[in-house]
């Protein structure tokens, strides 16, 4: 497979594979490639843009399907009350892939290892907030607007109005311990 | 000028799409009309000669559709919108006409021949290329601005251009709005529902076809447990047509979309276009750059063509003369598949003229998953593959097209031969 797609497609399973339950959600890919490509600059050349659930790019679960037909990682359905979710985990030829692309892995060890050790411990709903606030951080950046972390609290509001603001202080003040927005 | 006036407009698709005097006024201006001389497939009508539709269309189409989608959504959930992202009624009015720009607007920046000619888009300072949702954007807000503020039907609604143009590009200053973005860029968008069946009907094709009005009387806002926002699927009644959506995606993609000789004709365009543009891309969507980058269209680059521009690729384009795939591998690839064309290619050497990727298309294939509720129990909410056999077990498509130069057929074909027989 000469496809230059390669090395992401091989970032699924090495990112379920080191999570400490051996599988990730949906979201959690997602928002662990919006993490990556952003704040530790990996070179995904994903696009990601605003939903209402957060930073997204429908090229991730297009990889996601790639690794799926390939079978490298599977994604097993888990149904609970109100809702469902997949549990992505590798598969019988994650190692495959992982021998060919073994110079990126391993030129981003330390990126997977950061962000599985960062954000590892967060749930979905969590994911998706912190997402969004790092998104609207980093979008005011690229504008260069001077804007402060009151306003990045106060648009991530007006995006996600289900949560009130003082709870995305909170997730807000999680990032700035982490030195992780540029507003704060 | 009657401000109130209904316009209608004649479709192959919807039959008529009303225009109110405000968006009449929009596509009148000459950045959406050139959306006329920008073909919806690119050369596609070398393959299927029905293919000659544009842009100009499809628009109009994805605009009509998003408010089939929008107001059953606005109808079957209202609850859902006003209780999870805190709309209330003239909020819903407000973004229905919002939904409606940007539905109409967002192909405004396409490149000539659509999606072909994507790939000499420049790059952004930090190294990604510019996608035609950001072209889109710059468009709305320089060109179509006046247009869209300076209407007298905007005193109802304060819009700026920005407020369209954020939500075609996925900006946080489009707010609650944002939620809209699956109708215009999602599974279940407008755009794609325009132009499965559109490109059907001008191809001449049945392959893209499904029950659009069953899928838009199903269409719901779907709440989430535990803090998620609320998310577009449908109710089971729906299911049969969202599965044939997903199958209509399937069969156009390997019919028409990924079709060897298609694809070639891609690869010449890019070539072609690559001799055509001043430094090999397209201007920038900034100022100063975008009126330039508006004046590349279809005719243009036709007229170029015509002249003997273009070098070969260009060549290729007007005498129908394009590369021949020799090799593909299976729709759904193995790894000996993928493993068997690197070798052949590495035979190939010199004589292979392009290797092309389903996976990297446009176009995307695969396994959506879009949530089905039960409106009897609403705390019941699947995936459709949970529904559909047929939907769970579509896999993405990862075929790869090895081609040659027409007069490297036959010597090529030998190198294949030897190492499909002797492994080497």
């Amino acid at each position: 497979m000469a496809d230059n797609n390669e090395a992401r497609l091989a970032l699924i399973p090495a990112l379920a594979g080191q999570s400490s339950s051996g599988y990730i959600g949906r979201t959690a890919l997602m928002k662990y490639m919006y993490f990556l490509q952003v704040l530790r600059k990996v070179p995904l050349d994903y696009r990601f843009t605003l939903y209402s659930y957060g930073p997204f790019d429908s090229n991730v679960l297009a990889d996601l399907a790639s690794a799926e037909s390939l079978n490298v990682v599977k994604s097993d359905l888990a149904t609970y009350l109100g809702g469902y979710g997949y549990k992505i985990s590798p598969a019988e030829r994650a190692e495959w892939l992982r021998k060919r692309s073994s110079a990126f892995l391993s030129h981003h060890k330390e990126d997977v290892k950061w962000v599985l050790r960062t954000f590892g411990s967060y749930t979905s709903v969590e994911l998706e907030l912190l997402a969004t606030i790092v998104f609207v951080d980093r979008e005011a950046q690229q504008k260069k607007e001077k804007i402060r972390l009151n306003d990045v609290v106060k648009r991530v509001h007006e995006v996600k109005p289900h949560f009130k603001e003082d709870k995305i202080q909170t997730y807000a003040n999680h990032l700035i311990k982490e030195k992780l927005l540029a507003h704060a | 000028m009657d401000t109130h006036r209904i316009y209608e407009i004649r479709c192959p698709v919807h039959g008529f799409i009303r225009l109110n005097d405000w968006e009449w006024t929009v596509i009148s201006q000459p950045a959406f009309q050139r959306l006329r001389r920008i073909r919806q497939l690119a050369w596609t009508d070398y393959v299927y000669p029905g293919a000659m539709h544009t842009r100009f269309e499809h628009s109009l189409g994805v605009m009509h559709t998003a408010t089939e989608l929008y107001d059953a959504i606005k109808r079957n959930s209202q609850d859902v919108l006003k209780a999870d992202l805190a709309y209330n009624d003239a909020g819903l009015n407000r973004d229905s006409q919002l939904v409606r720009f940007a539905a109409l607007l967002h192909d405004v920046g396409h490149s000539p021949f659509s999606h072909g000619s994507e790939d000499l888009f420049p790059r952004h300072d930090n190294g990604g290329k510019f996608r035609h949702e950001e072209y889109s954007a710059a468009v709305i807000r320089s060109e179509l601005r006046d247009a869209i503020e300076k209407h007298p039907l905007n005193a109802n609604y304060g819009f700026k251009a920005d407020d369209v143009a954020s939500l075609i590009e996925g900006s946080a200053d489009a707010k609650q709005a944002v939620f809209w973005r699956d109708l215009i860029d999602g599974q279940m968008d407008a755009d794609r529902m325009d132009y499965l069946l559109r490109d059907s009907v001008h191809i001449g094709v049945q392959y893209g076809k499904f029950d659009l009005n069953r899928l838009v009387t199903t269409i719901r806002a779907i709440p989430s447990p535990g803090g998620h926002p609320p998310q577009i699927g449908i109710s089971k009644g729906g299911v049969h047509a969202a599965e044939a959506l997903v199958l209509a995606r399937y069969f156009m993609f390997t019919q028409v979309y990924f079709h060897k000789t298609r694809v070639a004709y891609d690869v010449h365009l890019r070539g072609a276009m690559k001799e055509l543009l001043p430094g090999g891309h397209f201007p920038r969507p900034i100022a100063g750059e975008l009126k330039e980058f508006l004046g590349w269209d279809d005719w243009r680059v036709l007229g170029l063509l015509a002249a003997g521009k273009g070098g070969e690729h260009g060549h290729r384009l007007s005498s129908r003369h394009h590369y021949r795939r020799v090799f593909d591998t299976p729709e759904i690839s193995t790894e000996v598949d993928l493993e068997l064309a690197e070798a052949i290619k590495k035979k190939l050497g010199t004589l292979l003229a392009t290797e092309e990727f389903a996976s990297k298309s446009w176009y995307k294939t695969g396994r959506p998953d879009i949530p089905v509720v039960d409106d009897d129990n609403p705390k019941a909410v699947l995936p459709l593959s949970k529904y559909s056999n047929v939907v769970a077990n579509l896999k993405a498509n990862n075929k790869v097209f090895l081609y040659v130069k027409p007069e490297d057929v036959v010597r090529s074909r030998e190198l294949i031969r030897e190492v499909l027989e002797h492994g080497r």
